[in-house]
């Protein structure tokens, strides 16, 4: 046995006849323990683990239990039996073990500590300081598990095991409980601290508010505003008409932590509208924050208001302040937004989703993280126009009133909000000019030098660790709050954030001095061939970074996503990131193990150094974590949309290869992202697309393109599409041989998917039927799908309803409009039919989106070659016929019984889901028209031979005739531009042939229309095609 | 401040008996200090002093301050029975406020192996988050043991300092500083040591491990480190100290008007420098 001789205490521990004489041992090996990381380790090796496990578990099943119950019940906290004295010693020695590091992690995995500490959390059945034991030993292992190096995947574990039913359920009572006791009050911040921690894919999240962890939280976020005294006035009145008021929780009491209850909502509401809507609709939020008038006792309380009325900068006309307003400062509202949104949404919309289209469209798309829901909702915001939360005015007061962890909380908080649309317009000013300068101003105060020792230290004190939070959540929280808005990127720019940003990005990339803390002597030679041999139990895992490493590691990715926030919409901020010479670091920040930035001059010359430093595992500057890699290629992305940006600093820092070389990335995640960038660095005129094709890109991306990732498969077809612009006919052609012809015209055709997403909602199957069993399919999809599965049998309750009593909730209409909206939001987020048309959709645009470039060409001579060459590969009759279906109005799923809201038809033909009770009507999508229409453009364009096979179209062109009213601009203006080039007279050949075609279409009443969107179009552009082709089309010339 | 330590300290700092006695002593102080400033006579009054006579502070805060003293100091008799005299709820169970007392206590008497393990029943992620502390304590023990040791044998504490302190030592350079500092104890003569040898040897390092440890377990329970009156005193000072600076207004001395030795002034404000 390679186990040393078992040392005495550990049998004493073992073979104990009474839990007194077990109780002793154990508190021995507790003082010899504690603070000893080397005693730890040789006690690991003495295989300790197996009997504390054994004796928490044994202790949940022996019949003797009752008796552990006892103190518990009788609700004397300072006794504890013996029984309970040795699980309570058992889990303080788990929780020292885990404060090891994450050495310790693969030990305490193998020996299932885990599932045993979880046994004993339910306060029912365990004393009050055995739960916070079990908390204690559970945050320990959570906090070495955030240092583990890469590919630890614990985190995952952990927080699978602790969001499944059962723990969930004690997790709610603890933060439910009413008492006042200190000990209760640190489990509750545990527990909020271990959601802040572990909660982080929408999955868990889900699972959080469904299990009433979110009302819990709100509740206790309630209390604070009883606290500080905060309550709206007139909520009293209010909550007694409607049954609330009773719900109102007592005064936060003391030991009770603001800053971990806002990051634990913050956390779990993260950026969804199902859940933002949940937390604001929860009950004891309602109570305190009711949508009631407020009349200032004294007018002249209003006179900041009127005066900014007066100059045209306000909006009382609309509404009046609410109570929460007067404790902000009046912010001047341009008038731009005092209209409201309701007469704006097509064209706002188009803006916003210009953005969109380059930031990610969905949640498949990870970038930005804005939510598809926020797209599709609009069309329910219309009809029901409720009041403002005045929970978002609070926590824009709170930004202001409170400072450090608390103040990034709360705009944490407030982002997540103010995101998911649940603010009013003008509250865009009042963050501009309230929140992000102190923001900004928490950047500046809490960046330190952080001196040698701490770099070095296995444990930082609670101040620098604090600090740490700080730094890393404000950068966070900017990032996401400016993410697409003009006004706030232009506030943070001018709170000199740029500069703020380059600095900490910089500083992240300081080398680090030492790897791992340093070993402790010993007076024995140490034995270093005992982590290869012995159980699983026994052996310690690879030591875990320095808390300071993680640290910057954290700073590099929250820098890099800030990065790319600033760079989403306006080309000066691009200009003055690259200015602030960021980007050697973005490219830095692209591989495993980086290298030292360096300027482009010493490039040439590194670009073998690098690929050695690849291989060769621990650098000064710490390993980046897949996360950080995706913030890279976000960056990338993001600055790369200004082709000048690509043509120079991105090209001469030859940022192609490592973003190429990611496209083979084994993460699917980063994969995506990867593919992402290099959609930009694609594009037209672009230097970087010779070296790339050189380096084979287009197989990568064609294989990517056939993968079953929807998020893969998007950037890559994008990608695609923007590559073939530049290639001449033989590689175009080249390219579509290795898309493969028929696979391309499945891919646009297949609307039957969506068929079968219904019919996937139905059976519990899997979405995508396919040959190949082995999908990468990413994990979260599939899981919310079972999530849904489960209780789509029965529509959903809203948790909440159990808190109100039953008599309320029956009389209060407004009790049931929430519950009803909060069904229908979390359906439109979480029907994974919805979310997969969302995904066909957007996958179909780019491949008509790939055969529209592919058929544009400079000279007509290659221009009609490549149209042949299409017909004859993808069949002249088969592509006119899928285009004829794309335009149709379907209607789809008998099997849709939920499918109405779930209808993805919020901009197609304006109205909306009309359909029975069981049917789906999807109208075309007006990218996708807008796509469609464009190739036949092209096709005109060529020779009067394929401009007369597009006349002789008839069904086609009638369906596009439908889309003459189309809401969106470009739609409209392709249309015009196709029947400029349908009515174009090639020469006095052409003339007879010309005049038919245009007889033709007059016969199918384009003119008509043509003129009349002359007259009255809203854009400009369209107008002038259109005149132009009703020109043509009256008096054809040469 | 010192003088306010000094109140307490005098007695012994372990003798809750005289600890009330004490309490007596500094309600008293504040009381005088809030009449000092009603006394005056109007008409020599300065403009400052005026304005610090119509603030009265609430007699309901006074006494919360002086139950936080007691408390967070570690005098729960004292506590208990001033919570009883001024009606007040106690600020934290008297077990904790005990368990702290005992753990005081024995590092005081020099049994810091039992304060260790008392540390640890009370709340053993202290010392294994605080390196820090448990190297201070380790080498408190030591020193205990040198002198144990005397001129004898030194066999257990050179034991003691390889097993325990050495392999510390080797992570953190000022562990290591601290604990050739130690060892030369079993070197020279008691003698006659350097002073900064001899201070290792003196109460002091007992006192200052014993209100490090204090200061770490409050920080445990309750987020904070000292009493709410040692940060109230440093506030004055620094308030003083930038008002001077700015020249305000102000009478030529303030008083705390807890003594008739005002010198404590100059010490204190140095103090609030650094802290705030």
């Amino acid at each position: 046995m390679a186990r040393p001789q078992t040392p005495p205490l550990l049998s004493q521990i073992r073979v104990a006849r009474s839990y007194s004489e077990q109780a002793t041992a154990l508190r021995a090996l507790r003082d010899e323990l504690v603070g000893h990381i080397q005693r730890k380790e040789r006690w690991i090796q003495n295989g300790i683990l197996e009997p504390l496990v054994e004796i928490l578990q044994d202790d949940v099943r022996s019949p003797t239990r009752l008796i552990g119950k006892e103190p518990s019940q009788t609700g004397q906290p300072g006794f504890l039996s013996d029984h309970e004295m040795v699980r309570l010693l058992c889990l303080q020695l788990i929780a020292s073990f885990a404060y090891g590091g994450a050495a310790f992690l693969a030990p305490i995995h193998a020996a299932g500590v885990v599932p045993a500490v979880m046994s004993v959390i339910s306060p029912a059945d365990n004393s009050r300081q055995v739960v916070l034991a079990a908390l204690r030993a559970l945050s320990n292992i959570t906090a070495s598990a955030e240092l583990t190096p890469i590919g630890g995947g614990y985190t995952s574990r952990l927080s699978d095991a602790l969001f499944s039913s059962g723990p969930v359920d004690a997790l709610r009572t603890i933060l439910f409980h009413g008492s006042l006791d200190s000990m209760v009050q640190e489990q509750k911040c545990l527990v909020a601290g271990l959601i802040s921690r572990l909660c982080k894919s929408p999955r868990h999240q889900n699972a959080l508010a469904d299990a009433g962890i979110l009302d819990s939280l709100a509740t206790m976020l309630a209390s604070f505003v009883v606290s500080r005294g905060e309550v709206v006035p007139g909520a009293e009145l209010a909550g007694q008409t409607n049954g609330l008021a009773r719900l109102r929780p007592a005064p936060a009491p003391p030991g009770a932590d603001l800053a971990l209850v806002l990051e634990a909502l913050s956390t779990i509401v993260a950026d969804s509208r199902f859940r933002s809507c949940y937390l604001l609709s929860s009950p004891a939020i309602m109570s305190v924050f009711p949508s009631v008038e407020f009349m200032p006792p004294a007018t002249e309380s209003r006179a900041a208001w009127n005066a900014l009325e007066a100059n045209g900068f306000g909006d009382l006309g609309t509404k009046n302040p609410g109570a929460i307003d007067y404790l902000l400062p009046a912010v001047p509202v341009p008038k731009l937004y005092s209209r409201g949104r309701n007469e704006y949404p097509p064209l706002g919309f188009s803006q916003s989703r210009d953005a969109l289209a380059g930031s990610g469209r969905s949640s498949t798309f990870k970038f930005t993280g804005i939510d598809l829901g926020r797209l599709d909702v609009s069309s329910e915001e219309e009809d029901d126009d409720e009041p403002e939360s005045p929970l978002i005015p609070w926590l824009i007061h709170l930004v202001r009133s409170t400072d450090g962890l608390e103040r990034v909380m709360a705009a944490a908080l407030l982002t997540s909000l103010f995101k998911s649309g649940f603010a009013v317009p003008e509250r865009e000013q009042a963050l501009a000019f309230l929140v992000i300068p102190l923001l900004c101003q928490l950047l500046k105060e809490h960046d330190k030098e952080v001196p040698a020792s701490v770099q070095q230290a296995a444990f930082v004190e609670p101040d620098t660790a604090t600090q740490w939070a700080i730094q890393e959540r404000t950068l966070d929280v900017l990032a996401r709050l400016v993410g697409d808005s003009e006004v706030l990127q232009q506030a943070a720019y001018d709170c000199g954030i740029i500069k703020m940003v380059a600095k900490l990005l910089k500083d992240s990339y300081e080398p680090h001095p030492v790897q791992s803390a340093p070993r402790p002597w010993s007076p024995e030679p140490e034995q270093t061939n005992d982590f290869e041999q012995g159980l699983a139990t026994c052996r310690l895992g690879p030591p875990g970074q320095l808390p300071a490493t993680a640290h910057k590691i954290r700073m590099r990715e929250s820098a890099l996503k800030l990065v790319t926030a600033m760079a989403t919409l306006s080309k000066d901020y691009r200009e003055a990131l690259v200015e602030a010479d960021i980007v050697p670091y973005i490219v830095e920040s692209l591989s495993t193990f980086p290298g030292k930035p360096k300027s482009p001059k010493e490039q040439p010359a590194s670009e073998k150094g690098r690929d050695g430093g690849d291989a060769g595992g621990a650098s000064p500057y710490g390993p980046n974590l897949n996360a950080v890699i995706m913030a890279a290629c976000h960056a990338t992305r993001a600055l790369a949309r200004l082709p000048s940006i690509v043509r120079t600093t991105l090209q001469d820092h030859g940022i192609a290869m490592p973003i190429n070389k990611l496209l083979r990335h084994p993460a699917a995640e980063v994969q995506i992202a990867a593919s992402s960038a290099v959609i930009n660095l694609l594009t037209n005129c672009s230097p970087m697309v010779e070296p790339l094709l050189d380096a084979g890109v287009v197989k990568t991306l064609c294989e990517h393109a056939h993968s079953l990732n929807p998020g893969l498969q998007l950037n890559a077809l994008w990608a695609l599409k923007h590559l073939v612009v530049n290639l001449d006919n033989n590689l175009r052609k080249q390219c579509l041989e290795e898309l493969e012809p028929g696979w391309l015209v499945q891919l646009i055709s297949d609307d039957a998917s969506e068929d079968e997403a219904f019919r996937a909602q139905a059976r519990p199957e899997r979405r995508v039927t396919t040959t190949n069993p082995a999908d990468e399919e990413d994990e979260d999809m599939e899981n919310t799908e079972n999530l849904y599965e489960d209780d789509s049998s029965q529509s959903w309750i809203w948790p909440a309803m159990s808190l109100i009593p039953p008599a309320a909730a029956a009389g209060s209409r407004r009790l049931q409009q929430v519950s009803l909206k909060l069904g229908l939001l979390r359906e439109a987020e979480l029907s994974p039919a919805r979310k997969c048309r969302a995904d066909t959709i957007a996958i179909q645009e780019q491949g008509l989106g790939f055969i529209r470039n592919l058929l544009m060409l400079p000279t007509p001579a290659s221009q009609t070659d490549m149209v042949d060459y299409l017909f004859t590969e993808l069949g002249q009759d088969r592509l006119f016929g899928i285009l004829a279906d794309k335009l149709k109005v379907r209607v789809v799923g008998a099997f849709g019984r939920r499918g109405r809201s779930a209808a993805g038809t919020a901009r197609g033909g304006g109205g909306g889901g009309g359909g029975g009770n069981d049917t789906l009507v999807v109208y075309p999508q007006p990218r996708i028209v807008e796509n469609l229409t464009y190739i036949l453009v092209h096709m005109a364009a060529g020779v009067p031979r394929h401009r007369q096979l597009v006349v002789a179209q008839t069904e086609l062109l009638r369906l596009l005739g439908g889309h003459f009213n189309s809401k969106d601009a470009g739609v409209r203006r392709a249309l015009c531009q196709l029947f400029v080039n349908l009515s174009f007279l090639e020469g006095e050949a052409d003339r007879g042939a010309c005049s038919q075609r245009a007889l033709e279409l007059e016969r199918l009443g384009f003119v008509a229309k043509l003129e009349g969107l002359e007259r009255g179009d809203g854009d400009l552009d369209v107008r002038e095609r259109a005149k132009a082709a009703v020109a043509q089309l009256k008096t054809p010339t040469v | 401040m010192s003088n306010w330590r000094a109140v307490v300290e005098r007695a012994g700092g372990l003798d809750f008996d005289s600890a009330s006695r004490d309490l007596a002593q500094l309600r008293e102080a504040l009381d005088r200090m809030n009449s000092l400033m009603s006394a005056a006579t109007p008409s020599q009054q300065h403009g400052f002093e005026k304005r610090v006579a119509e603030l009265k502070a609430p007699k309901k805060d006074v006494n919360a301050l002086i139950l936080d003293y007691l408390t967070m100091e570690g005098y729960p008799k004292a506590a208990a029975k001033f919570c009883k005299e001024a009606n007040l709820q106690p600020q934290q169970p008297d077990p904790s406020i005990h368990s702290r007392q005992d753990i005081q206590q024995a590092i005081h008497s020099g049994n810091i192996e039992t304060a260790i393990s008392a540390l640890n029943k009370l709340d053993p992620e202290i010392l294994d988050t605080n390196p820090e502390l448990h190297f201070s304590l380790l080498r408190l023990q030591l020193v205990e043991l040198i002198r144990q040791c005397g001129s004898g044998d030194v066999t257990p504490a050179l034991e003691f300092a390889s097993k325990k302190l050495a392999p510390r030592a080797a992570t953190n350079r000022d562990f290591l500083n601290d604990l050739e500092q130690t060892m030369s104890l079993v070197i020279f003569s008691h003698d006659s040591l350097r002073p900064e040898l001899r201070a290792l040897l003196s109460s002091d390092l007992r006192r200052t491990t014993a209100s490090k440890v204090n200061e770490a377990v409050l920080l445990r329970q309750t987020q904070r480190r000292e009493a709410a009156i040692r940060q109230l005193v440093r506030m004055r000072a620094w308030a003083e100290t930038s008002a001077r600076g700015k020249n305000k207004d102000l009478p030529e001395s303030l008083q705390l008007g807890l003594n008739a030795d005002s010198a404590e002034y100059g010490e204190s404000s140095h103090e609030a420098m650094i802290t705030t």
